[in-house]
Order: structure tokens, then C-alpha cells, then sequence
């Protein structure tokens, strides 16, 4: 102790020094604007390499959790490729399968047959959030990653969200906790199809509305929920949720039907996400321009 | 000790006072970014020599943040009036003679030391001053170059009115 308060008393010019400077620091980057922008501008620049190298850290012990969320992708990819690998041809008034392995690039089977209608492209989110009425992803892939704006996230769970604002090497997805968001989704195996919107309230739970009323008896608790596909973003067949509970009278629109549709992904853990890339957007776009005044 | 506090304490409200009134109007109306006054640190280099350290640290800072109040830049002075209540001891040490300087003189003037002690000391220390402050108003050494050249100008046209000062006042205490 006695040894300290010598120390002290020598430095005491150094120490002193310190703290005023400390002191003075915090008012320069409180009340002086030129200041106080170098310094937000250090901190920011700072700051995100700080949150990276955190993240590094957390991603290191949640390798686990991500493992297994690969996997689960792995999987669907493997299931679409075992699909993708056979091509029904038809001949006359019957359909024969071949595996698409055994076509050369040159056959003409391969370029009618099968065409890619989107791309995948794997992206990590890397802020999220699902507190607030209009939520929004950050995601690290951009524009020199082929994303575009009004592109599709999914996983394999669900739909996330879509694409509204891309830089060079990131991404800002409308998640679809937000008050915005209208996806076209269908109840599995009975046709019906509504507006898939969220209000709000329960980061789990969304409703799908404006399904015909004749479909009231055929909609039961517990049946899933997929993308119907009548979008261009959004391919066939995406998981969206399951049924929550037996379809009511849309109390805005009492002409249609509103479902609590409980969603398959929980927005508050997501961690890896394919983004979907329409890849005849642009002639789709063009080509309905001519219809619009 | 006790009978230097008053000359310390007029000294103190002069040289703010005449800075943020006089010379900061002066630099005002002359207008050019090479052209400052910064006469107020000589408060530091005249307080009394066997100051401890700590005091000079903090009466460093209380001159700076006086003329902040004048500049509108809260810390900005502040932070190298500290600095500069640090740095002193360090000069002098590095300029005393064999010995140190006498105990006996009161105060770092040219009444007491040679005027060459004198003004080589302050030329060190209003470089020193003068560096710091524009590294601190700028609060990046991206602008390294306009620093250094800020720091010169301002510390040439500095020390033509701390000759004068110590040729007019000639302080002893």
C-alpha cells in the first residue's frame, strides 16, 4: 500500500495528466461537432471490427447449432438435385423419366426441358431483429454476389423475408415481421391462397388473409402452409408454417377468410439463409410493363 | 510561496482576459487560417518553479478551459493547457543547468535566467503547446502537414509577443 501511494505521489504529473486528458477528451467529443464526427466516424470504423471479431467468437461456440442448420440445408439442396437429376420426356401420350446425368450439354433435351428458374445464393445474416412493427435483416451478401433488390430469403424452415437494399457487400432484407410485407401463400393441398401478412403482435405467429370463404370446412389445424408460387419472387412449394387454428371471418374484410398461421422459422434464430434470385425478372418485368398505363 | 499567489492569480485573469478579448479579436480580423496568437500558456511556463507537477496539471487545465469559455471549443485548450502543465517540468529538466535551476528564484523569467535560457525553454515548450493543440483541433493526424505548418506560423508570430510580454512586464514573481 505504501509502495502505491509513493508511486502515486512521483507519477502523481502523469497520473493527474491522465485523468484531466480523459476528462477533456470527453468534452471535445461532447461539444465540439467537427470533433465529435472524426470521432463517431473512428468509433464506427473501429467498432465494426470490434462486433466482427465478437461475433467470431460467439460463431465459435455456436459451430455446433450451425453444423446442423448446414446440414439441414444440405439436405434440401440433395433432395432438389435428386429431383432436378430426372427429366420427365414426354412421348405421345406417355412420360418417360431419364437422369439428367446422362444428357450432353449439346442435347436439346437438356435446354428444353430443364431451365433453371432461380438461383440460390447462401447468405449469413448478420444483424437481425423482431422487436420492433417493421423489422429488417442484414445480411453479408451484396451486389458482387448477384443479389438484387425484390429478391426472395428462405430457409429451409420458412420464408425470411425479401431483399429491399443492396450495397457491394451486404444486404438490407425486409423480414417478414414487418407491418409492409404481402407474401402470396397457400394452405397445402386445397387450393386456398391468401395475402400471408403480420401484425404486430407475436414475432411467431402471421395471418394469412383474403382466402375465399368455400374453403372454410377444408383448411384444418395443423396443415402447411407453402408459398402458392403466384409471385415471381417466391418459387413453389417454400415451407411458410403450419395452420394455428380453424379459419375465422376477416373482421377488416368480412367478405374472405383470415388464418393464424404459426410460422416454421423462428425469426429470432436464424443464422444461415439462401437468398432466391428470379433469373427472368427482368424479361418478366418487361414483358408485363407493356400492360401497365 | 504564499507571496506569489497574487501575482499568479492577476497574471491568470490578464493573460485570459487579454486573450479571448484582445488577441482573439486581433486573429479574427486578420482572418487567415496561418495566423494565431496563443499568448495565454506563458501563465504555465511563469507559474513557480517548485510547482509540483500535479498543480501545474491542473492549472494547465483550468487556464484552458477559461479560454475555451472565450473560443467556444469546450476541452480543446483545456486538454493541452494539461499537457502543457506537464511537459514544463520535463523542459526543464532538460534545460537546467548543472544542479537544476536556483532554488531561490522564484520564477522561470529573463529577470532571474539569461534571455537566452529564457527564450530557448519557451521556444521548446510554445512548440510543443502549439503542436498539441492543433493535433487536438484537428482530432486526426490526417492533416499531419497542416499541423506541423499551422504549429510554426502560429508558434513564430507566439513568440514575438512572449519577447514582448517578458520585455514589458518583466514579471519577478
Amino acid at each position: 500500500m505504501g509502495r502505491l501511494l509513493q508511486l502515486l505521489l512521483r507519477n502523481g504529473g502523469f497520473v493527474t495528466l491522465v485523468f484531466v486528458e480523459l476528462f477533456c477528451f470527453m468534452l471535445i467529443v461532447e461539444y465540439n461537432t467537427s470533433q465529435a464526427v472524426i470521432w463517431a466516424n473512428t468509433t464506427d470504423i473501429f467498432g465494426g471490427r470490434l462486433m466482427e471479431r465478437r461475433q467470431r467468437v460467439s460463431d465459435y461456440f455456436s459451430l455446433q447449432g450451425r453444423a446442423d442448420s448446414l446440414a439441414r440445408v444440405v439436405d434440401s439442396l440433395q433432395e432438389r438435385l435428386s429431383y432436378a437429376r430426372y427429366v420427365q420426356v414426354p412421348v405421345r401420350d406417355t412420360f418417360y423419366r431419364i437422369t439428367w446425368d446422362s444428357l450432353t450439354a449439346s442435347d436439346s433435351l437438356r435446354r428444353k426441358h430443364v431451365r433453371p428458374l432461380y438461383e440460390y445464393v447462401s447468405a449469413r445474416v448478420v444483424e437481425n431483429s423482431v422487436t420492433g412493427v417493421n423489422n429488417w435483416i442484414l445480411i453479408n451478401r451484396g451486389k458482387n454476389d448477384r443479389i438484387e433488390p425484390h429478391s426472395a430469403v428462405v430457409t429451409p424452415d420458412g420464408v425470411v423475408g425479401i431483399v429491399r437494399h443492396v450495397s457491394d457487400n451486404f444486404s438490407i432484407v425486409m423480414s417478414v415481421l414487418h407491418s409492409q410485407t404481402r407474401i402470396t401463400a397457400s394452405v397445402d393441398g386445397t387450393g386456398a391462397f391468401g395475402s400471408l401478412e403480420w401484425d404486430g403482435k407475436n414475432p411467431e405467429v402471421m395471418s394469412l388473409r383474403n382466402i375465399s370463404k368455400h374453403f372454410k370446412d377444408r383448411i384444418v389445424p395443423g396443415a402447411r402452409v407453402v408459398t402458392s408460387g403466384y409471385s415471381m419472387m417466391f418459387p413453389r412449394d417454400i415451407p411458410v408454417g403450419i395452420v394455428e387454428a380453424s379459419p375465422t371471418e376477416d373482421s377488416e374484410n368480412p367478405h374472405f377468410l383470415v388464418v393464424k398461421v404459426r410460422l416454421g422459422q423462428s425469426m429470432s434464430g436464424i443464422t444461415d439463409v439462401s437468398v432466391v434470385h428470379n433469373l427472368f425478372s427482368p424479361e418478366i418485368d418487361s414483358l408485363k410493363s407493356k400492360i401497365k398505363r | 510561496m504564499n507571496s506569489s499567489i497574487f501575482p499568479n492569480i492577476w497574471r491568470f485573469l490578464g493573460l485570459i482576459l487579454g486573450q479571448g478579448l484582445l488577441l482573439k479579436q486581433v486573429v479574427q480580423t486578420v482572418g487567415s487560417a496561418w495566423f494565431n496568437i496563443m499568448l495565454y500558456p506563458i501563465f504555465i511556463l511563469l507559474l513557480p518553479v517548485q510547482l509540483a507537477a500535479p498543480y501545474l496539471v491542473l492549472l494547465g487545465f483550468a487556464v484552458g478551459i477559461s479560454v475555451d469559455m472565450f473560443y467556444q471549443t469546450p476541452g480543446v485548450h483545456a486538454s493541452t493547457g494539461a499537457f502543457a502543465g506537464f511537459i514544463r517540468g520535463m523542459i526543464f529538466t532538460a534545460f537546467a543547468p548543472k544542479g537544476g535551476f536556483n532554488a531561490k528564484d522564484p520564477i522561470f523569467a529573463p529577470h532571474y535566467v539569461s534571455w537566452q535560457t529564457f527564450l530557448s525553454v519557451s521556444g521548446v515548450f510554445f512548440f510543443l503547446y502549439l503542436f498539441w493543440y492543433y493535433s487536438v483541433e484537428a482530432f486526426t493526424f490526417v492533416y499531419f502537414t497542416s499541423i506541423v505548418l499551422k504549429t510554426l506560423s502560429t508558434w513564430s508570430i507566439t513568440m514575438i509577443f512572449v519577447i514582448l510580454y517578458a520585455a514589458l512586464f518583466n514579471p519577478k514573481q
